[in-house]
Formats: C-alpha cells, structure tokens, sequence
C-alpha cells in the first residue's frame, strides 16, 4: 500500500496571497481551504494539487487576524471562506461572495471556536473506557 | 415582458433530495442569477471527533452520508492508518475496493433514478432503482447493512466474504450486466433524454478546473481527474483508467456516471479475481500522533479527510471536505443563463448531497 | 336536435366523471404495471376527490375558488354541447373559454410557480388550438356540417380520409390529457421544477373541482377521437381505447421537454399533417 507523500510549508499571513498567486500561475487546482483550533491558535491550510502532487500552504494567526481572501484567484474558496468565518469567526477581508455569517446558519454563533477545553471532554459514563 | 420573478428553489422541493436553497432571480423563464445557501442540516459532527475514541469515531465518520457511507470510512480509517503506519492486509483493502465500489454502483444508479424523475422520466427511474436493490441486496447480504455497512474499521475489516459468496456475488453482477447495458442505452441514446441534457448546463474544462470541479462534473467537463488515480488502498493493483469524457454539459456528466457504472463492475471483477487469502484485520495498538489530509474517490466525486491527533485516544481535528462543497461554485456558474425547466436537470447532474457538504 | 340528444347531453353530467374516474384509474394501473409497480386500486381517483372534498376550503386569495369553479361550468356545458350533438365549433371555443378561467384562477394566486405555470398553459393553449380548429374544418369539409349529430350521421369512418388530421389531433391530445412529454404547466405528480405548476396554490375543494373538471375533460376528448370512427361503434370504442394505451405508452417512454420545442413541434404537425390533409381534401 503506498502512502502518499503530502508537503506542508508555513507561511506568514502577509504572503499569503503572493503564495497563492504563485501555485494559481502554475495552474495548481485548489482542493480545499480548511480550519483548526490547536490551543489558542488558528490554522488554516490551504490543500493543492496538481499532477496527483498534494501539497499545503499553512498560515497559523490568532483569532483577531484579518485573513485576506483568495477568492480573486480562486473564487470557488468563497465556499470554505464564509464556512470558516461561520464556524471559527475568522474574518476574511475582499471575498467575491461574502455572506456575512449567514452561509451555514448555526444556532450559536461560531460554534467551532474555542469549544475543544471549555466543558470536560468526556462524559462521565465515558471516562472509564 | 421581461418581469423579474424570484423562483425560491427549496430546501424543501420535490425534485430536490436534500435541502440546498437557492434564490433564482428569473426573467420569463430565463435564469439571470442563482444564489445558494446552505445549513440547514448542520450537524457539527466534525466537532464530536473531540469527544470520541478515535476507532468508535469510524462510525460516526461513516454516517456523514447517507449514500457514500462505507468510502467516507474507508478514508478516516486509511487516514488513521496512514499517521500510525498501519498495513492492513491484503485482503482487507480488496475487501474495501468491492464494498467501495458497491457503493459506487448503488449511488450512481440512485443518481441516475432521480435524473430521469427530475426530467420527468419516471419509468426510467423505476428502472434505475430496481436495478440498484441488487446492490443493496449484496451490501447487506455481506455486512447486514444496506446503506449504512458498518463493516470498515481501523486496521482492516470487520468481517470477512467467503470465497464461494464472492463467486456467487461475481455470477450475480454478471447477469445483472444485459440489464445495466439496457437501461444505459436508454440514457444516453433516448432522444427526449438528449433534448433536456445536451447542451445544457455547460462547464468547460478550463473554468472547472478554476473552480475546483472534482468527480464526474470534472470528468464530464474533459479532466482526468480521479482519486483512484493515486492508487490508494488496493486499486494501485487493479487495472484502473478513469471515465473522462468531454463536453461539460449535463449529457457528458451523465454519461460519465453511466460508464462509470461498467468500470465499478469491472474493478469488482478484478478485485474478485485477485482477492488474497489471509487475515482481515491487524491489531491496532496506541493512538495516532501526527496529521493526514486522506484522499479517496466517493461517487460525487474526490473528497478529503484532514485528520490530526496529539497521541490520546481523542483526536485534535477532522475535517472533511466533501465532493459537493467542491462543486458548488461550479453549480452556480452552470445555473446562471439557463432556463428555469432545465434547473432541476443541471442541479442534479452534480449529483449534490448536501448532508455531505455540511456534515 | 331531438329530446333524446338532449338526454345524451344531461347524462354527461353523471356519467362523464364515472367513466372518466374509471379511465384514468385504469390509466394509473396499466402506468405502474409498465413501471414494475403494484399501483393503486382503479376506484382510487374517486377516493382522492373524495378525500379532498372533505377538507377544509382553505386559499390565500378566494378569487381562486370562483375561477376554478367557472372553469368546471364551463367545461360541463361544453361537454354537455358535445354529447347533445351540438356545433364542434361551439365547443372549442367553450373549452378555451374554460381553460382561460383556469389561467385567471392560477394567475390571481400569489405564488411564484403557479404564475409561471400559467404562462405555460397559455403557451400551451397557443400550441393546440390550431390543430383543434383544423380537427372541426376538417370534419366539416367531409361531412358538411359542424354538427356532431352530423358527423356521427355520415357514412363511412372519417379516420380513412382525415388521417392526417387524425395524428396531429393525437399529437396535441398529450397536451389537453397532461401526459410526458407534454406535461409542462402541470403534471399528474409533483416532480417536477414548478412543483405542481399550474395547481399549486389549489387545495382541498378546489383542487377537487380541477380534478373533477379534469375527468369531464378526458372523456370529452376521448369523444373527439370516437368522432373519427363515428360510423361503427365498436370500432369507435376498440380504437379510443387503443389511442389511450399508446397515449400512456408515450407518458412512460419520454421525458418533459421544454416549451419552446413543444410549441414549435406542435404547429409543424399542425400545419404539415393537418394542412396537407385539408389541402388534399380540397383538391380531390
């Protein structure tokens, strides 16, 4: 069975675009943009691919980072941008089709946020297990 | 004339499965503008990774969907095993390839019954969905489930297919095959078929590639792009080309899953043929440290499981970016300039299942 | 006309929804057979009026009930006319005079998709009266007269010189009994892209009274083709049975087209079969 190899390369925020901008010009598809909570910190990885080549531009921000949008080179990332900004409370600055919070309409606002230390992670009947 | 009329398109519709809303901004009958929203059905499963053993989370991975059940847990697992370096058993992942590709099957011919409906074809779906219950008998003659199998588990398989069941699984499809040919002929030769899908709804290759079009619309849109391809599990051994067809119109996306529905038969066979003898699981100790962004081919299309875990038995994220996500950008440039008799048709040549897409 | 055509015609009032519930509980049948289904019992669209009588008369806007209710009138009278053996002409223009209170009726509704399926049935009644008109020239100009009494008089079988005339009347009969592929402005199942088109908005009784109409209007029609055989009754009656088999026959092997080939196949059979028929006529 072969496990395939997948690159991850940290960027700052400021590059992000110029980054983006790079892997667009070398016709790269983008796959998916996607978010995580790791303690206080944010990450977003932005999946790419092209040639069955799978590699990741990662930017890690705290909660307050404005995120510049890639939907000028990407539009189909209006779809993981207002997810985002839904779930986690990222705010994304220039997205083409800018939903205002109202693309996945959850009960509480931003449910993803800083939801992981808050309450006991287990149920008590579960702790044992 | 030229009176502008907002058409609410669902969520709740009943040409439409699931509940995707869209605002059709109409004049006459033309479509000008189609917005969508979505969360309706938002159930924040992807948080519950969190509160779960990551080998009982299979399950909950697999109830994402509701069709593509079993490949949505063949990817968290091959995730799970890809992190903790796994090698499941020869017969294990060929046992994943044939229930994948019963799963294919079954989709597709689900799909192809709510095209003909959404055309207005109900004798055809009758027959797309009489054929599609001896999938679903075979699914749950194997794992006791039909759509919801159950069967795929960290490490391997939960239970075996004895070899005398295979070969009885393997006469089943092949007499099923005249019939399949016969309902196909009907799709892509009928010629009130053609008149309501040629044409209509057409996404060239170059903007579907923009857009992130993955699954059957890439292919039906002339781009080789298939998630088997990367030879994940046991399809590195089996003699695989995708179904790349060009044209980008709701014709070339059916015929796509048309032949599709041949290539599923045929890895099945192959699969049969090959299966090793052996174990059908390992024993999986420890917990996964590390991340994976696992890749594989659902019916609707590529879809991606992000997985990461700290090394305690709850994992940190999983988040999984399903087919239809990737195809709604698409789906809106296809729906605006159409008419409003064709809106059913081109929203369900992407094949959208939006209980996916929000999971 | 004497008082036995008068009894004919005020028969119609009782037996044209009895056979007609018949006919299309058949048609409900024979369509599930051909689909690999059960289907229902033939009695079933008598249990569904029925039903929907018993409910309570809920709409957004009343004005809808009055024009539906216009619509069945009309389309009693008119079947009346037809089967007292009255002028053909008569009838055609009363059943468009129906079918225009029934557009009223969904356009006085606020909803979206009964609009929409009301600019279709238009679309739709566009389509077909040029053939329904031809259908009475015809007739006429072999037997003489626009009379029903008349027609049903003459003696040979009608269908031997008005083929022609025949097929493009089958043609635009998909239209007037809602039938794939033409079911555009409503359809017997709610699958489809405007929900239920045209009767959205109808509910409970009123949606009763269309379907009630309906029926009248069915074997109406079916009268139009009995016309053609006319000569022999029992070939008249083998071959409307056989018309409508193949009528459902082509519900289960098609799709629903949209309306601009609708309407442009609909006049090039129009004027191709039913032109050339007049025209040979004339000549000959």
């Amino acid at each position: 069975m072969t496990i395939e190899k997948q690159t991850t390369v940290v960027i700052p925020v400021d590059l992000l675009l110029d980054e983006v901008k790079k892997m667009h010009d070398a016709k790269y598809r983008l796959v998916q943009v996607g978010c995580g909570q790791f303690k206080d910190q944010i990450e977003i990885n932005y999946s790419f691919e092209r040639d069955l080549v799978f590699s990741n531009l990662r930017i890690t921000i705290d909660k307050e980072t404005q995120v510049p949008s890639v939907t000028d080179l990407y539009h189909a990332a209006f779809v993981y941008e207002n997810e985002i900004h839904d779930l986690f409370g990222i705010g994304f600055f220039g997205i083409s089709l800018d939903y205002q919070g109202t693309f996945i309409r959850t009960k509480d606002k931003h449910p993803f946020y800083n939801t992981i230390n808050k309450e006991d992670s287990l149920r008590p009947e579960e702790e044992g297990s | 004339m030229g009176r502008e009329i907002v058409i609410p398109f669902g969520p709740q519709h009943p040409v439409l499965p699931e509940p995707i809303h869209l605002d059709l901004v109409l004049e006459d009958e033309m479509v000008k503008e189609a917005i969508p929203s979505i969360g309706y059905i938002h159930r924040g499963l992807e948080k519950l990774v969190e509160k779960r053993d990551f080998k009982n989370y299979v399950y909950i991975a697999e109830r994402i969907c509701g069709i593509c059940s079993f490949i949505h847990s063949v990817s968290y697992c091959q995730g799970i095993e890809n992190i903790m370096e796994i090698t499941i058993p020869d017969r294990a992942a060929y046992l994943r390839v044939i229930w994948s590709e019963y799963s294919r099957l079954h989709s597709h011919l689900l799909w192809l019954g709510l095209f003909a409906d959404a055309m207005g074809f109900e004798n055809l779906f009758m027959t797309a969905w009489r054929l599609r219950e001896h999938m679903l008998n075979d699914m749950e003659e194997t794992t006791g489930g039909r759509v919801i199998q159950g069967s795929c588990k960290v490490g391997g398989v939960r239970c075996d297919i004895s070899n005398d069941k295979l070969a009885s699984m393997s006469a089943g499809l092949t007499a099923i095959e005249p019939e399949l040919s016969e309902m196909a002929g009907v799709f892509l030769e009928d010629e009130t078929i053609d008149m309501r899908t040629r044409g209509v709804g057409v996404l060239s290759k170059d903007s579907a590639w923009d857009l992130g079009a993955v699954g059957p619309v890439a292919r039906g849109s002339g781009i080789a792009l298939d998630a088997r391809m990367t030879g994940y599990g046991a399809y590195e051994h089996l003699d695989f080309s995708p179904v790349v067809i060009s044209g980008g119109d709701c014709y070339a996306r059916c015929r796509v899953r048309v032949e599709e529905l041949f290539t599923s038969l045929d890895l099945i066979g192959q699969a049969i043929t090959m299966m090793p003898d052996g174990d059908i699981e390992v024993p999986v100790r420890g917990n996964p440290s590390g991340e994976f962004f696992s890749r594989t081919e659902q019916p609707r299309g590529e879809v991606v499981h992000y997985i990461r875990g700290n090394g305690t038995k709850n994992l940190l994220r999983h988040r999984v970016r399903t087919p239809t996500t990737a195809n709604i950008p698409g789906l809106v440039q296809m729906l605006a300039g159409c008419e409003l008799a064709n809106v059913p048709v081109i929203v369900l040549s992407i094949d959208p299942c939006i209980g996916c897409a929000e999971r | 006309m004497d008082l036995m055509h008068i009894l004919y015609g005020v028969s119609f009032i009782l037996f044209g929804p009895l056979i007609g519930g018949i006919i299309v509980g058949l048609d409900r049948k024979l369509t599930a057979r051909m689909q690999g289904r059960v289907g229902p019992p033939v009695l079933q669209p008598f249990y569904d009026i029925g039903k929907l009588f018993q409910k309570e008369r809920i709409a957004v806007i009343y004005s809808e009930n009055f024009w539906v209710i216009a619509y069945l009138i009309f389309i009693v009278a008119t079947g009346m006319i037809f089967f007292a053996g009255g002028d053909l002409l008569l009838v055609i223009f009363a059943l468009t005079l129906a079918h225009v209170f029934l557009i009223i009726g969904a356009f006085s509704s606020s909803s979206p998709y009964a609009h929409v399926g009301a600019q279709r049935e238009l679309i739709q009644l566009m389509a077909i009266e040029p053939m329904v008109i031809l259908t009475a020239v015809g007739m006429y100009q072999v037997t003489g007269s626009f009379f029903v009494i008349d027609i049903l008089a003459y003696g040979g079988l009608l269908i031997f010189v008005l083929p022609g005339v025949f097929v493009g009347f089958l043609y635009v009969l998909t239209f007037k009994l809602r039938k794939s592929p033409f079911d555009l402005a409503t359809s017997h199942h709610a699958h489809q892209e405007l929900v239920k088109g045209l009767t959205t908005e109808f509910a409970g009784p009123t949606l009763g009274i269309y379907e009630l109409a309906h029926l009248y209007e069915t074997v109406m029609l079916l009268g139009f083709v009995y016309l053609f055989f006319g000569a022999n009754p029992l070939t008249g009656i083998i071959a409307v049975i056989l018309v409508y088999i193949i009528e459902i026959f082509v519900d289960n092997a098609t799709t629903r087209i949209t309306w601009q080939p609708a309407l442009i196949s609909a006049w090039i059979v129009t004027i191709v079969l039913g032109g050339l028929n007049l025209i040979g006529l004339y000549l000959l």
